[in-house]
């Protein structure tokens, strides 16, 4: 009896002891598999808001706010974000978060919109489009900062496998960003809106006229890019621009304003740091010519003057150059709300009255463009009509002197209007020459890497030599040494 | 509680009386007859005790006459003898030849004997562990264990380890062993900080409590920890707490340390130039302030020499070199450690509960650490058939200010390094703010504050609750068939908050910063396990089956805010831009295994395990996979009954294993995020930069080992000797890949390391006398992992990088090779300098290997009567680490060796490159140092060698004689003064430390940034038994 018992409460223990193990084991591997912070589909808008909203993210990267607005001669930055002003190339890191930057946002959402709407059971050639002109403007943005990138296998690393992408000559992309934008434009021009993104498009509401405008705006800007590297080509597509519809007020222009986090990028470099001064060159072309920009683009000093950080100082001049002293940029262009450009009309007009001295030959239209230009430009910054009515009137509103002369006028110009997109500015002086930014002579300048003069691209990183080393060497071939005056192809001045 | 106290003290202390007389004898080996002298022999359950003489005579006085003596003697089994009726003995003492060896706690908390394990195991007795009274209690096996490296950084008080058992073996991941509190895993992960900045959020090591800890046993190969499945890869680290039934009655233990802390090697700085640039002042702003940008605010000014100028804060001065700012900013640290135990044990059960209270202040004057572990265990034999034991772990701790590190704004070493030389740390104190509310400081860059202002506007705190639970049973169904049952739940939960006051625009540009996070975590284990021992013809046979089933789950919730509103107010309603992070992990594993041991003749012992785990972190038609591990032990000593005294033990092993790993979880689907956003009346989505794998497979290691152990002159000589081989394949790994694929990484099956090395142990007993001893134990260890393969898409895999050095995975290189730019050179070597004089960066070479060629400890441990030394030596041969906190002090002029140059010049050694000719002309060294550290960078200099021998502890104990104690009640007192990280005897590198790194990942020591000074701690340890 009493064995019994001990041989029934054993039994009883064992199974009590295993049912307490395993009680825990409530769930099955396929349970847990899936990520539950994520989604594992979903509608390609939401990404299509991302690859825009990035894009615009990008006109004040590093790219722009650490070289090409200093390279452009907008501004002077302060401490160590000073150094790329002074023509030099140890940067290896800004290197590399500019290159993957674009690639890494508008380039990854902008390619897997194009994967979702070109599978056979979703296809919608609309959005299809709209997503190609992001991703042709992500791809624009990167070559002209660095020439031969990937391209054709670029961006390709989950939709096609491809880690180690090679590597496309800088005339190709041209070619075939361009011939991506009149295919998106074509699409455009009688698409049903409601095929397009009714509730998340950041840019135009919806708008499918202003889209074709800003892909053809776009299309009329990498034309004339191809000005000294390919006049024919970049005639045929000034032309083809010209018959479709562009930008034409201010009213057409691709902006967004940053509501998410701390607002315009510009606004932290005026309140924090780095400490951002505008130029005397930039200060100088504004006071000269009595522009009302000035104010608009400058802040007042503590003494109420306009004044301007020289550019290139070497670290002894520096010192001595009371930089903390100087002018701030304005508060149109640095305030949180401040909006964040893609292209402007002003732009357009700028391209035009260029297309029509140089492709034209044709002056006097190229003069009333020009005063478009420039009236479209003092409108975007809400100077007042008889300001504008004044500032045409003077020697600056009138394209005056020999073809280059006129060039050079309408040059600076142009640069002026690009304000705040720097790095375009950078791209336009790259283009063509102007405003002229001299050889750095002076004993206060440091002469850097280029022996003092401009720098014309970015260098590909030593992350990317070794990621994806045997395609960047072959670029590296074709194109010449890695180095930061080394033109890329469309720049042949 | 007095009352208390004397209670159990009376309970467990009760002495009867009995009849006293006196017995004397003779002890002599068994088979020779020879006498032995210096055998203790003790009277059983009491204090009394002697030794026999030197010709093995002995004579006790007043004993009791049913007392019980027991003889022991190194090399020789001990005896029990009752004196019963016996006035003169004669005690015959048998040889053993295992007599060093002992009872090894393995796997699955099996017991068993050293001699038939196959494989490589060390254990440590807790005055190996527990009197040195580290934080993290892994820290005190530093040097004592071969094939063991522990370095800690100087991440401040609480600061995580790096721990590395036999070198790293897989590319991504800790590399760090399993460690098993009794029986149930426990987390073993770490928070670090990096040179770019960050915290070390800790160790969770450091949440095992070294006073309730028993035995410490490190089992090194896979072949030991296959038994743990996927989890034991880097070997396994177990931990045994202290159980009470080997007590009888009631014991307390009572044990108190203080300790202090103190600087013991901070960077040499210079103390004859101040602020300025190529030897001027720095040129006075139109706000009366001297210009506080680069380089006009480093220390490249005038020579110091009291003359008068305008200081940073734009005051008048006199110019004068201001002392040692490290230690005027950093005080003494200090720790008080008190604990309480009770134990006691019936015939049946047996238990113990103890406290601990530890509060420690660190050299930054505000962080602190405060934590309590209140522990209990107790286990008991239900029946004669039943035992059941069962464990509660509550552990609360909350640190204070864990010090942001390296690069970071708010690290005090960074600024009080960098800081003009001339700059009074008192101004810098007193002239925190201005006017405004904002910040003062010497300089506008982002990466830098004011020290002070940091110290009063920079804060955090974090706070965890951890419950460490445990249930076992075990049932013998027969003799021979047992089962037993397992489960174990930790569960944490963490709470940490952090917030830097606005006007510093080194902390989110000006505005300021808070965040609150609460995270909760839980792991469950549980194991069923079978098993049948049996006998027949001289074998023995012992199976098992077993089952577990683990269950990972971690949940997060965050939320942080930037654009204070109103100061001094730190919630997140005070804060204008706000985002949160919710988050969820979830991972379980379900194992089935088995393991087999046979022996036979007491000689040769083989043992195998096969497991077969399935985890939810691979895809399913790869989630299972099968390991195994066969380990064998041959004592051929006692196989060919060797006797002689020369060689008293003979051993030799061999161990192979194959074992598998899994994943992190979700890792192997693709998906979509949606962005937090707040202001748009669209969704954003994002894809992670991570390309998911849905072709994961388990990665696998491949393992084997051989090993000996010879004992000599009856072990007084004991070599313990390890050659190991590993190859891990199919390593699962995130790779870093060129972005113009559009994604930062990828998830895959990639790469082959070979790791191998030996380790070897020798302990040597040169005296041993009655009143004296001396123990000494020699580790060395030389392990090297090669890469032998990686993704056939990639030349290399960074590890981790910093200022354009990177540690790198390289075909066919050692793992951790140190690659950064060389000086531009000709043909010859020579560099190649320009017309301007300066030297130009060239190729980008290998520069040196983070892998010491070897290290490990010298240990000595002296007893004399009831005294007690014991030091250690630890020790690294070779071995490289960059120090960019050199780099940065050489090129801000505050380094003792930016000195050089500063009045003639520096002449580069090296050729012109348009002449040929040698190089003659001179720059500044301002010039220099800047051009080549930040402009050029070139780190062929900065590359230090990491050998060092230090003295990493003295332990002196006394032992307070029962005598001495007499009738208070009180069993015990064991008094010790400690020393742990004393002084370098010798370190390559000078003034910097090579261990002071900023974090615990496996690559974290070969990058030195603006560390924290090294200190030293020495104090007081105290131990009553009543």
């Amino acid at each position: 009896m009493m064995k019994n018992i001990q041989n029934i409460k054993f039994k009883f223990l064992l199974v009590l002891l295993v049912g307490i193990v395993f009680t825990s084991c409530e769930d099955t591997l396929e349970d847990v598999r899936e990520n539950p912070n994520t989604v594992t589909t979903i509608d390609d808008a939401p990404l299509f808001a991302n690859a825009v909203r990035s894009l615009f993210g990008g006109t004040l990267d590093q790219g722009t706010v650490r070289f090409a607005g200093m390279h452009a001669h907008y501004y002077v930055a302060g401490s160590t974000s000073r150094q790329p002003d002074q023509y030099i190339d140890g940067f290896d890191g800004n290197y590399n978060s500019v290159l993957n930057g674009t690639y890494n946002g508008v380039i990854r959402h902008s390619e897997e919109v194009l994967l979702l709407t070109s599978n056979e059971e979703t296809p919608n050639t609309v959005r299809y489009a709209m997503a190609d002109i992001i991703n042709v403007m992500g791809f624009a943005r990167i070559t002209d900062g660095f020439g031969e990138i990937p391209y054709t296998e670029g961006g390709k690393g989950k939709s096609e496998d491809i880690l180690t992408p090679k590597y496309d000559t800088q005339q190709f992309i041209y070619t075939d960003l361009i011939a991506r934008l009149t295919a998106s434009i074509n699409v455009l021009k009688t698409a049903d809106p409601a095929m397009a993104y009714p509730d998340s498009d950041p840019i135009f509401d919806n708008d499918l006229n202003k889209w074709v405008r800003f892909a053809n705006s776009f299309r009329l800007r990498l034309g004339m890019r191809l000005r000294y590297a390919d006049n024919a080509l970049s005639q045929q597509i000034v032309s083809l621009s010209l018959a479709d519809p562009l930008m034409e007020d201010n009213s057409h222009n691709a902006f967004m304003i940053q509501t998410e986090g701390q607002g315009n990028g510009w606004y932290g470099n005026r309140t924090g740091y780095p400490s951002i001064k505008m130029s005397t060159f930039m200060v100088g072309k504004l006071e000269n010519t009595a522009d009302p920009r000035l104010a608009v683009f400058v802040m007042q000093d503590e003494n109420g003057n306009y004044t301007g950080q020289k550019n290139g100082l070497n670290d002894v001049a520096f010192g001595q150059s009371d930089f903390a002293s100087k002018s701030d940029m304005g508060l149109a262009l640095s305030s949180k709300e401040s909006k964040m450009y893609l292209m402007t009309a002003a732009e357009v007009y700028f391209l035009r009255a260029e297309a029509a001295l140089a492709y034209d030959n044709e002056p006097a239209v190229a003069n009333d463009i020009y005063r478009m230009a420039i009236e479209t430009s003092l409108r975007q910054w809400n100077v007042g009509a008889a300001e504008i009515t004044n500032f045409l009137a003077s020697p600056i509103g009138t394209l005056t002197g020999t073809t280059l002369e006129q060039e050079e006028q309408m040059g600076t110009q142009m640069w002026i209007a690009l304000t705040p997109d720097y790095f375009e500015g950078w791209s336009h002086i790259r283009r063509t020459g102007y405003p002229v930014i001299e050889e750095r002579t002076d004993s206060d300048l440091e002469r850097g890497v280029t022996n003092g003069i401009m720098p014309k691209r970015f260098l590909y990183s030593s992350f990317e030599l070794s990621s994806n080393g045997t395609n960047a060497s072959e670029a590296i071939a074709r194109q010449g040494a890695n180095k930061i005056d080394t033109p890329i192809w469309w720049d042949k001045n | 509680m007095n009352k208390l106290l004397l209670l159990i003290v009376a309970i467990g202390f009760s002495i009867s009386t009995y009849a006293q007389k006196s017995i004397s004898g003779k002890v002599v080996d068994k088979t020779t007859n020879e006498p032995l002298p210096g055998v203790s022999i003790t009277v059983k359950g009491s204090s009394k005790g002697m030794a026999a003489d030197f010709d093995g005579n002995f004579t006790i006085q007043n004993i009791d006459e049913n007392a019980v003596l027991v003889f022991s003697f190194i090399g020789y089994k001990p005896q029990e003898i009752s004196v019963t009726g016996q006035t003169s003995l004669n005690v015959l003492l048998e040889e053993d030849a295992e007599a060093l060896d002992e009872v090894i706690v393995t796997a699955f908390d099996i017991q068993r004997d050293k001699a038939s394990l196959g494989y490589s195991v060390q254990q440590l007795k807790p005055e190996e562990f527990a009197v040195a009274q580290e934080n993290n209690i892994m820290n005190s096996l530093s040097g004592k264990v071969s094939g063991l490296q522990i370095t800690q950084g100087n991440t401040g008080v609480d600061g995580s380890s790096r721990i590395l058992l036999r070198g790293i073996t897989t590319i991504d991941g800790s590399n760090r062993p399993l460690v098993v509190v009794d029986g149930i895993p426990v987390s073993n992960g770490s928070s670090s900080g990096n040179p770019n900045g960050g915290r070390d959020g800790g160790d969770a090591l450091s949440d095992i409590n070294p006073n309730d800890v028993a035995t410490v046993t490190v089992l090194k190969g896979a072949g030991a920890a296959a038994a743990y499945g996927s989890r034991g890869m880097h070997g396994v680290i177990l931990v045994t707490t202290k159980s009470g039934v080997s007590k009888d009655g009631i014991g307390v233990t009572l044990t108190s340390s203080f300790t202090v802390t103190e600087i013991a090697l901070t960077p040499k700085l210079q103390n004859e130039y101040g602020m300025g640039a190529f030897d001027s002042f720095s040129p006075i702003g139109s706000d009366g302030r001297p210009n506080l940008d680069y380089p006009s605010s480093w220390s490249y000014g005038p020579k110091m020499e009291g003359q008068p100028y305008t200081n940073w804060l734009g005051a008048e001065d006199t110019y004068s070199p201001r002392g040692n700012t490290y230690e005027e900013f950093y005080q003494d640290g200090h720790s008080f450690t008190n604990g309480v135990s009770f134990e006691g044990a019936t015939d049946h059960s047996g238990f113990r509960m103890s406290f601990t209270n530890q509060d420690t202040q660190g050299i930054i004057p505000n962080n602190t650490l405060n934590k309590n572990t209140i522990n209990f265990r107790a286990s008991s034999n239900l029946t004669d058939k039943l035992k059941i034991d069962g464990k509660v772990t509550y552990i609360k701790s909350k640190v204070k200010n864990r010090p942001e590190l390296g690069e970071g704004a708010s690290n005090t070493a960074l600024q009080l390094s960098l800081m003009p030389r001339d700059i009074r740390l008192e101004d810098a104190k007193k002239n925190t703010l201005d006017a405004n509310g904002n910040e003062i400081k010497w300089n506008l860059d982002n990466t830098f504050n004011n020290p002070y202002w940091a110290l009063n506007n920079v804060y955090n705190e974090d706070s965890r609750d951890l419950f460490q639970s445990s249930f076992s049973a075990k049932l013998d169904l027969t003799d021979k068939f047992y089962i037993t049952g397992k489960t174990g739940l930790n569960y944490r939960v963490s709470d940490g908050t952090r917030h830097a006051a606005a006007g510093g625009k080194a902390n989110s540009n000006g505005l300021g910063n808070y965040g609150t996070n609460q995270s909760k975590s839980s792991s469950w284990n549980s194991d069923i396990l079978a098993t049948y021992t049996t006998k027949f013809s001289g074998f023995n046979v012992t199976g098992s089956v077993g089952a577990n089933y683990r269950s990972d789950y971690s949940k997060s919730i965050g939320v942080s805010g930037t654009e204070e509103k109103v100061p001094n107010f730190y919630r997140i309603s005070n804060y204008a831009i706000v985002s949160d992070s919710d988050s969820m992990r979830k991972k379980i594993v379900y194992s089935y295994y088995g393991l087999g041991q046979i022996s036979y003749g007491g000689y040769l012992y083989l043992d195998a395990t096969i497991r077969n785990d399935n985890s939810s972190a691979l895809p399913a038609e790869n989630d299972s996979f099968w390991y195994h591990s066969e380990n064998l032990s041959f004592l051929f000593s006692k196989f060919f009954g060797l006797k002689s005294n020369t060689l008293s033990k003979g051993k030799v092993r061999a161990s192979y294993a194959k074992v598998g790993n899994d994943t992190s979880p979700y890792r192997t689907q693709s998906s979509y995020n949606i962005n937090q956003a707040r202001t748009l009346d669209y969704t954003v989505a994002s894809i992670p930069g991570t390309l998911p794998n849905p072709n994961l497979r388990p990665e696998v290691s491949n393992s084997w080992e051989i090993g000996t152990e010879l004992g000599f002159f009856k072990n007084r000589i004991h070599l313990d000797f390890t050659y190991y081989e590993t190859l891990t394949e199919d390593q699962i790994m995130s790779v870093p890949i060129s972005g113009t694929s559009a994604y930062s990484n990828y998830i895959t099956n990639a790469g082959s390391i070979k790791n191998e090395g030996f380790e070897a142990q020798l302990n040597l007993i040169p005296l041993e006398t009655e009143n004296f001893s001396w123990d000494m134990g020699l580790s060395i260890t030389k392990s090297k992992s090669v890469v032998e393969s990686i993704d056939e898409s990639l030349e290399s895999i960074t590890l981790n990088s910093l200022m354009q050095v990177s540690i790198e995975a390289r075909p066919g290189e050692e793992f951790g090779t140190i690659y950064g730019l060389d000086y531009l050179r000709d043909n010859f070597g020579s560099k190649l300098i320009t017309d301007a004089g300066l030297a130009q960066p060239g190729e980008r070479i290998k520069l040196g290997s983070i892998n010491p060629d070897f290290y490990g400890g010298i240990s000595n441990n002296f007893k004399y009567r009831n005294f007690s030394l014991r030091t250690l030596i630890s020790y690294q041969e070779g071995g490289e680490f960059f120090s960019w906190g050199r780099g940065y002090r050489e090129m801000f002029g505050t380094d003792a060796s930016s000195l050089i140059g500063r009045v003639d010049g520096i002449i580069e050694e090296g050729i012109n490159e348009n002449t040929g000719f040698e190089n003659t002309t001179p720059v500044s060294a301002l010039q220099k140092n800047y051009t080549n550290n930040y402009v050029s960078n070139i780190r062929t200099d900065l590359i230090f060698d990491a050998s060092n021998i230090k003295m990493k502890e003295i332990v002196f104990t006394y032992d307070v004689p029962k005598k001495a104690l007499g009738n208070s009640g009180v069993q015990g007192v064991s008094l010790s003064a400690i020393g742990r990280d004393l002084f370098f005897i010798h370190n390559a590198t000078g003034d910097i430390d090579p261990d002071a790194s900023n974090g615990s990942s496996p690559t974290a020591t070969a990058l030195e940034h603006a560390s924290l000074p090294s200190t030293r701690t020495y104090g007081v340890n105290i131990k009553i038994n009543f």
